[in-house]
């Protein structure tokens, strides 16, 4: 049955109303076409490259240009960006709120990155803190987090855990991607306090729609840091117990939340970590490792598969 | 004819119960009406979420790719024959599963069966592949047919499963040809436009209006597609714009690309052109992909405008094409907002049908990338400036040096 012959059946039994048929059916000729996303992906490309133009600039010109005029500029788009954010902005609420037009969501992104361009630049050029200048990163972090809650702006809770990371001494800049080498401990206090601190702000209700990001980003990183632990010290070790206690918690806290994408993180960095672990121990012996594999993958395929009929029979 | 292992009625209907769960989040229908919809229309099939769907195609992808791998490792180095016979042998096991679990357990983009699907095409190709190398064949001749069985099996595949991906796996397959006949440059690229706009001419001619929506929306997809492949081969400046930017911003580009001037100049008209022609068609045909894809075209058109020119690239050229873009959605959006009813011609910027909701999009995943970028954009040191260019006195010797 295609939607038309579906819709006017659904009409003349009584189950939609009149204008419930005129509106659906307006959407599904396109007769009325939403072009809301479109302008939010243009406005967003927009300002990246905006960010990008900036950056490029400043990077071949500073000679030219000089520190004041770049200071000072960076510094009126932040102030300026964040001035019509304020201006501009809905009241706070805790519960999510809808920015007052579409731009705006995206001034707000652009100065924090603004404004952190003009702090590295400060820092780069003249050294302020010194053997501090971590500390930048840690007051820039708070300042994201605290304009995400007041705007209810994603992107920007995001950018503000990046940053939190960042003073914890991840990078992916540079010539390195620097996660396994050091910090793994870091690593696995950052995704805690991550964790922790995005469930107390959610159990005091404040923006319960951002819970998820902290929780992407705490699962992220924690499970690097394991899956990295047991590369080094293979399946007696802590890591290993933490790797099987993390991926256990989240495939529980999937099926109950039924949030699938956890489910998709468990399973996965579980399968990594664990064929690590135990690849170690049966590598000498080829056809146990293509047995290994035969097996687990079955072992999973049937496992996911009785999970997705208990789904199909609770609805 | 068709050659689908579901019937058009299921598919039709598995594309009404996904409009209707868009309409239900965004609220346009209840709860209740959305049940008394899928009762209404009950595919027969079963479906599964994304990421279960996900995690069926990788582990059955790598228990299939483990299974063969054993079997020719048991025959403790088997010869070229013997591993081209299992792998050509196993395709059609792998094959009949896939048709196997549809039918058996009705499973609809569940992620086993095409997982079964892939491997079964992998696998032929690739014995096919040692069997032409047994009969040392001319490495060309070699490529050309092992790229056209996978474009054959590839759209058999789609034809049969519907999988749109293989679809596109078999214009790409096809599109390897003309660059194994050591043609001319020029050549190489017309025959590749010749191959493309052939099948966008015969997807067009296919696609008709009284078709099933779920036909429509899957021509939609390979339209677009070809539409961007079709620019990608007409834009002779396009793999030098990332080295541009993100390797030198003065590296000296080759006169008219390396090709004769009259190909260049129709080459620099058509990158203006078939943006235009997507926005159009787009617009006109009310077909949401086409048209992004086409916006998405005319931004690289105005990305390389200056490349095809010869003029000088500046720094501040992506903050100068941002701000473009940000008036332009600006203007575009307020127009729409002041119609009547906040719509003109049709068009409006409410958000009428919301997305599904994934906890994470990718948006945040690239506003979370750009502290890397601010870091990496840092220029040198004050101490760094100092020796920067030949200050230290260096007889002109650039840092470089």
């Amino acid at each position: 049955m295609n939607i038309p012959d579906l819709l006017q059946k659904m009409y003349q039994d009584k189950r939609l109303s009149r204008e419930q048929l005129n509106s659906l059916l307006d959407i599904h000729w396109k007769r009325l076409f939403s072009v809301h996303h479109e302008l939010r992906f243009f406005l967003y490309a927009g300002i990246l490259l905006i960010i990008a133009g900036l950056g490029f600039t400043i990077k071949q010109y500073f000679a030219q240009l000089g520190d004041i005029a770049i200071i000072s500029t960076l510094t009126l788009c932040a102030c300026t960006a964040f001035i019509y954010c304020f201006i501009k902005g809905n009241n706070y609420s805790k519960e999510e709120v809808t920015s007052p037009n579409l731009l705006f969501d995206y001034i707000l992104f652009f100065g924090c990155t603004v404004y952190s361009m003009d702090i590295a630049y400060i820092e780069t050029q003249f050294h302020v803190l010194g053997d501090l200048w971590n500390n930048y990163l840690l007051v820039s972090a708070a300042l994201f987090l605290f304009l995400a809650y007041r705007f209810d702006n994603r992107p920007v809770l995001s950018l503000g855990l990046s940053t939190l990371a960042a003073w914890f001494g991840f990078t992916l800049s540079g010539h390195r991607f620097s996660f396994q080498e050091y910090y793994r401990l870091y690593a696995i206090t950052y995704s805690i306090i991550v964790f922790l601190g995005g469930g107390f702000i959610y159990l005091l209700s404040m923006k319960k729609h951002f819970f998820d990001i902290y929780l992407n980003f705490a699962v992220n990183f924690l499970f690097i840091a394991l899956i990295s632990g047991v590369i080094d010290y293979k399946l007696f070790s802590l890591y290993f117990l933490g790797l099987l206690v993390a991926c256990i918690i989240l495939v529980l806290y999937s099926l109950h939340t039924r949030k699938f994408l956890y489910m998709l993180y468990g399973i996965i960095y579980g399968y990594i970590g664990i064929s690590i672990g135990f690849f170690d121990l049966i590598r000498h012996e080829t056809s146990l490792v293509f047995l290994y594999f035969i097996f687990t993958s079955l072992a999973v395929i049937i496992m996911i598969f009785l999970l997705s009929r208990k789904f199909k029979e609770d609805e | 004819m068709n050659f689908c292992i579901y019937t058009s009625e299921q598919e039709e209907n598995i594309c009404t119960r996904k409009k209707a769960k868009t309409w239900h989040r965004a609220g346009l229908i209840s709860e209740e009406q959305l049940r008394l919809m899928e009762t209404e229309i009950e595919p027969y099939v079963n479906q599964t979420n994304l990421f279960f769907r996900l995690i069926f195609f990788l582990f059955t992808l790598l228990c299939a790719t483990a299974v063969t791998a054993f079997l020719i490792w048991l025959m403790k180095e088997p010869s070229d024959t013997a591993a081209m016979s299992i792998l050509i042998l196993f395709s059609i096991p792998f094959y009949v599963l896939a048709e196997y679990v549809i039918k058996k357990y009705h499973f609809y983009r569940y992620g086993i069966e095409e997982a079964l699907a892939i491997i079964s095409i992998v696998s032929l190709c690739v014995g096919c592949g040692i069997l032409l190398d047994k009969y040392h064949l001319d490495h060309q001749l070699e490529a050309i047919a092992i790229s056209l069985l996978f474009a054959v099996i590839s759209f058999w595949i789609y034809l049969r499963f519907g999988f749109l991906y293989s679809a596109l796996i078999s214009i790409t397959a096809l599109c390897v040809i003309p660059f194994q006949l050591s043609l001319p440059p020029t050549e190489e690229r017309a025959f590749l436009l010749f191959i493309l706009c052939l099948i966008l001419l015969i997807n067009i001619l296919i696609d008709k209006s009284d078709n099933e929506d779920f036909r429509k929306e899957r021509n939609i997809l390979i339209q677009a597609c070809l539409l961007a492949a079709i620019y990608l081969a007409v834009n002779l400046r396009l793999l030098e714009l990332a080295r541009l930017y993100f390797d030198h911003l003065s590296m000296i580009l080759q006169p008219y690309a390396g090709f004769p001037p009259y190909i260049y100049w129709s080459s620099y008209i058509l990158t203006f052109l078939i943006p235009a022609l997507g926005i159009y068609w787009g617009i006109k045909g009310r077909k949401r992909l086409i048209m992004n894809v086409g916006l998405v075209l005319a931004c690289l058109t105005l990305a390389t405008n200056k490349s095809y020119l010869s003029w000088t690239r500046y720094a501040w050229d992506p903050a100068f094409m941002g701000i473009i873009l940000i008036i332009i959605s600006i203007i575009i959006s307020r127009w729409l907002s002041r119609g009547p009813n906040k719509t003109r011609y049709g068009f409006t910027t409410e958000n009428l049908l919301k997305p599904e909701n994934y906890g994470i999009n990718l948006a945040d995943i690239g506003t979370a990338l750009t502290p890397a970028f601010v870091d990496s954009q840092q220029p040198p040191t004050q101490t760094e400036k100092f020796f920067d260019a030949g200050k230290s006195g260096g007889g002109g010797a650039s840092r470089d040096f």
